[in-house]
């Protein structure tokens, strides 16, 4: 296959000592950011969120004194949740 | 002196990593064969390398990835839950818990929201703000249009939608400083649910925006801030669509993360009175700044140093889904470069401000897995030029193949919700490669930047301001926070 390719370094260089651990390096540093990539794929999992109950509040906090609300108007588990505190 | 090193130490930080993991792997003597075989597939005949490294090396890789993840992830966790059950209100004034105690059985009257839009010589772009604003469902009580040394129509525009105006006086500190005047005369007769709302002049709310805060700021009292989403407004070609990929996904990264916040976007975000009193008492102690400032304005990026603050104090801070906004993207190269500077820089001066403490953990984390990128991707490419000008004939790697086509369908679907031309573009791979070689590019002379600038503007005798304006384009100078 005629190719405009390897006008510049002789072949050899590819076994190089030096090439050779950038390209080790490069492995490396390559499926470090695959296996990120992999992870952002995955659907992210909330385990606070997989508890029945986790999500109750132990009084309301909402600005209405009376109110009887314990779960709040946060959003569905879908949404993001306000970065809040269970705990509290 | 640390802020001074602030560049230094992450380049530093980076390199050391970037050197041990190069004399590990030069340790476990690698060798590329480049053994070729030749495949067949119909007419077509190619060459093909199954060079893989080790799958001890990739274990390794593997294993080092899901440390450093995983690691990150869990002393954010720490440090956010930390504040969130923290009853120090010597450290943590703005803690749930203390916030909680302080307002309990005690009614404040009726949700109140004020907008102030910081604006300089914005009358092309603020038409569209306040329109969007004042068709929102729920209508703000009060909007002051805070006209800092303009020299255009910006002032008359406010005052034809029937708005209050707030002329700036003798501010030379830009937008932190003019918001900063106006704050001081308006946060003192501010309650517990009376709620400031800071919005850029160039973006626009899209519906909805203040109803999702009224219902989250009405449900939880101890809930201090609201970020906006921003998505970028069309237009501006591939480099506009460059900018609205981008924008789409980090909107998606804060969707999973469940709306924990890295920065409240100067663009649109709103703050319970509260916070914003606590930072300003708070300033010359707890957080940098002079003291009765609620924005320092010393710092370049304010919005990214509010943010820092308030988590400095404990605050519950928040970016729901249904706020979002539509800012503006850079036109072009000069104006991109210039914006993503200024950000950088104001990152790494931020982070340097606060130093080494849990809130800004994170924040550090950010800059050093950016430091890395810069050269893992150099890297890459090098190697990738390296094979091309030395191979013969066209050779096919079936590992990077691989590697290759899951990096493209991680673009493509973290891409996904802007759209077809969102995905088409992440799935050209070469023109977002290009883009983010820009952006390291952004981040070295951020570096450079900030340890030559810092070392030239405060030596003996000199400024103590340090001279973050160079390069600034005129009507870009208020818009120092659009993220």
């Amino acid at each position: 296959m005629p190719s405009p390719m390897g006008i510049l370094f002789p072949e050899s260089v590819l076994s190089s000592p030096f090439v050779s651990v950038l390209a080790a390096f490069v492995a490396v540093n390559t499926v470090i950011y695959a296996t990120l990539a992999i992870a952002k794929l995955v659907p992210a999992i909330h385990i606070g969120e997989l508890i029945p109950g986790r999500r109750r509040r132990f009084e309301t906090r909402s600005i209405f004194v009376d109110s009887e609300r314990t779960y709040g108007d946060r959003e569905p588990k879908r949404a993001h949740i306000t970065e809040s505190s269970r705990e509290v | 002196m640390f802020q001074r090193s602030v560049g230094l130490v992450v380049a530093g930080v980076v390199t050391v990593g970037a050197m041990l993991l190069w004399i590990a792997v030069s340790y476990d003597t690698p060798t590329s064969s480049y053994a070729l075989g030749e495949g067949i597939f119909g007419m077509w005949s190619f060459l093909y390398s199954l060079d893989v490294p080790t799958p001890r090396v990739i274990v390794a890789a593997i294993a080092l990835a899901i440390f450093f993840a995983a690691g990150i992830n869990f002393l954010e966790w720490r440090v956010t839950n930390r504040s969130r059950r923290s009853s120090n209100a010597f450290k943590t004034p703005l803690a749930p818990k203390l916030v909680m105690a302080q307002t309990r059985h005690v009614y404040a009257g009726p949700m109140s929201f004020t907008v102030l839009i910081p604006a300089h010589n914005e009358e092309a772009s603020l038409p569209a703000t306040l329109t969007s604003l004042l068709s929102q469902s729920h209508r703000p009580e009060r909007v002051i249009v805070v006209a800092d040394n303009c020299t255009d129509r910006t002032a008359s525009i406010a005052r034809n939608f029937g708005l209050e105006v707030y002329e700036t006086q003798e501010n030379t500190q830009k937008k932190a400083g003019a918001l900063n005047q106006v704050l001081s005369i308006i946060l003192p007769d501010q309650g517990d649910n009376d709620i400031i709302m800071v919005l850029d002049a160039d973006t626009t709310l899209d519906a909805g925006f203040l109803k999702s805060g009224v219902v989250r700021f009405e449900s939880d009292r101890a809930l201090m801030a609201i970020g906006g989403l921003f998505y970028g407004e069309p237009g501006s070609g591939l480099l506009g669509q460059m900018q609205r990929n981008e924008y789409v996904r980090y909107s998606s990264q804060l969707n999973r993360r469940r709306g924990k916040v890295f920065v409240l976007t100067g663009t649109a975000s709103m703050f319970r009175s509260r916070a914003l009193r606590e930072v300003a008492r708070n300033r010359g102690g707890l957080v940098p700044g002079t003291v009765g400032d609620v924005y320092d304005t010393q710092a370049l990026t304010e919005d990214n140093e509010l943010t820092i603050a308030l988590k400095t104090l404990g605050a519950l801070i928040t970016s729901p889904a249904a706020c979002t906004v539509v800012t503006e993207v850079m036109p072009t190269l000069r104006t991109l470069w210039v914006q993503r500077l200024r950000w950088q820089r104001g990152a790494l001066e931020n982070i340097g401000a606060y130093g080494i403490t849990p809130p800004t953990l994170r924040y550090w984390a950010q800059q050093l897995g950016i430091g890395y990128s810069v050269i893992a991707l150099t890297s890459f490419l090098s190697l990738i030029l390296i094979t091309i000008l030395a191979l013969e004939a066209w050779i096919w790697f079936p590992f990077w193949l691989g590697l290759g086509i899951i990096f493209t369908i991680e673009r493509v679907v973290s891409a996904w919700k802007g759209g077809w031309p969102a995905r088409l573009l992440a799935a050209t791979v070469i023109p977002e490669l290009l883009f983010d070689m820009f952006l390291n590019l952004v981040y070295i002379k951020g570096i450079i930047d900030i340890t030559r600038g810092r070392q030239g503007s405060w030596g003996p005798g000199g400024d103590t301001k340090p001279d973050v304006t160079d390069g600034e384009l005129p009507g870009h100078v208020l818009k120092l926070g659009a993220r």
